[in-house]
């Protein structure tokens, strides 16, 4: 976790611990197996490209350039929807990506190629769990 | 010793809508008949542990079905042929239930329900007051949009860990881990189509909004919902309550589906409203005559600029 004066912050040092708390995951290699992605995580204005390559993150990017050649999908919110959702307990209507997509709620935009989104729901949602372990 | 569960399956055949329906069911327990119902795209799993309880068991005779097309009630022979993807209609599931405690010959059950099951008792209050002695209402509303989705039956993904992961977050954190991934299980395990079939009454073919005002109050209604529920949200529980006559709310630390995933929340949650459902039939109950009780890191890896980008941009290699 990056903190600033005991404010937790979701910058690129956040998203590094993250992804290296998901590449030392047990589970994942198991059920991410077929899971190789590129994809966004946004926060605030911010995108990380996060290259996903059987189950554990490859590289972390700040923010997005043309030779990216794109990604499969993006999932972007407000960082104070992050900050809840990767709370050890999250709040109602923070604990999943669903909640905070719902039409109801309106947190969370997924955007992009649905499919590879769909196909690996199981392991990207195990992915961003472990939000709550940085 | 071995141990077994006190459960009992059976099948009934029940005719609804000019088909008969082979329908396996599970019950326990003796007194007032309390018909449960379980999600869309579960099965009566769903009530192991209700079914199991002393406390209940002892007062209620308490019986679950599988809908057809869920668990081990099989489609209707020729659903191979069917010429529309499967849609669960109001109609349908509501004549269904009652059927079923017809061909069960069940006097006036209680219904308790959840999710879909929850929504389709404010169907029965409006349609069939006179069947049924009190209704259970559980995560349920007058109106749940935005479920009915191609994604959830589609070639190219799996259907069971698609439809599974897609209901794990309306359980709460806190629900113990053994229970949530076996309410994954179940859902695993729905047959094709089914979960997203079983929406189409949940989210378009079933909107109360205009109708509970008209629920007469003969029948007293019980709302439950967890704050975790995201797909029918306590403001949306609350909202619905306020519309219908005779009904009390009852809003909980829990999730979507209660009776599976913390069981042992549930049984707090539901025991004052059991109690008064006894109370108000004394005549009914089991033949247990003992009281109800009481209660019940960093690592350390290197982080390399990649040549390829631009100067300003940060990159990790993991």
């Amino acid at each position: 976790m990056s903190n600033l004066g005991g404010r937790r912050v979701l910058d690129l040092d956040w998203v590094e611990n993250w992804a290296r708390r998901v590449n030392e995951d047990r589970v994942l290699p198991v059920i991410g197996r077929f899971f190789t992605v590129r994809f966004v995580l946004g926060i605030d204005d911010t995108d990380f490209l996060c290259e996903v390559r059987r189950g554990k993150i490859e590289r972390i990017s700040e923010g997005l350039v043309p030779s990216d050649m794109g990604y499969e999908f993006a999932l972007r919110a407000p960082s104070a929807a992050w900050m809840k959702f990767s709370q050890r307990v999250p709040p109602p209507m923070f604990n999943d990506i669903w909640a905070m997509a719902h039409p109801l709620h309106k947190q969370l935009h997924i955007e992009g190629n649905q499919k590879p989104f769909w196909q690996n729901m199981r392991a990207l949602t195990w992915m961003l769990a472990l939000m709550r372990e940085v | 010793m071995n141990k077994h569960d006190p459960i009992v399956g059976r099948y009934v055949y029940v005719t609804c809508q000019g088909k008969t329906y082979r329908t396996y069911y599970e019950e326990n327990g003796e007194g007032i008949p309390m018909v449960c119902l379980h999600t869309a795209g579960s099965d009566g799993r769903m009530y192991r542990h209700q079914l199991c309880d002393p406390d209940i068991s002892a007062n209620f005779r308490s019986i679950v079905f599988d809908v057809p097309r869920h668990g081990k009630s099989l489609p209707p022979a020729g659903w191979h042929l069917e010429e529309d993807e499967y849609k669960l209609t109001t109609s349908f599931y509501a004549e269904f239930i009652v059927e079923f405690c017809r061909a069960l010959e069940l006097h006036k059950p209680v219904i308790m329900g959840q999710s879909m099951g929850g929504n389709i008792c404010l169907e029965l209050a409006l349609r069939y007051e006179n069947e049924f002695s009190a209704l259970i209402a559980m995560e349920a509303c007058d109106h749940s949009p935005g479920w009915w989705i191609d994604p959830l039956h589609h070639p190219e993904i799996h259907g069971g860990e698609a439809v599974a992961t897609s209901v794990f977050g309306l359980m709460s954190p806190e629900s113990p881990d053994e229970y949530r991934w076996e309410t994954w299980w179940y859902y695993a395990q729905g047959g094709p189509g089914i979960f997203k079939g079983d929406l189409y009454y949940y989210s378009v073919d079933s909107d109360y909004r205009d109708k509970v005002h008209k629920i007469s109050g003969k029948l007293p209604i019980y709302f439950l919902t967890g704050e975790y529920d995201f797909a029918c949200t306590p403001e949306m529980t609350m909202r619905t309550a306020e519309k219908v006559k005779n009904s009390e709310c009852i809003i909980f630390g829990g999730g979507h589906f209660p009776t599976s995933e913390d069981p042992d929340k549930f049984k707090e949650v539901i025991t004052p409203v059991l109690k008064k459902i006894l109370q108000n039939d004394p005549q009914r109950r089991g033949g247990a005559t003992q009281n109800w009780p009481s209660s019940q890191g960093d690592g350390g890896g290197s982080r390399n600029r990649s040549s390829e980008d631009t100067p300003q941009r940060r990159v990790i290699d993991l």
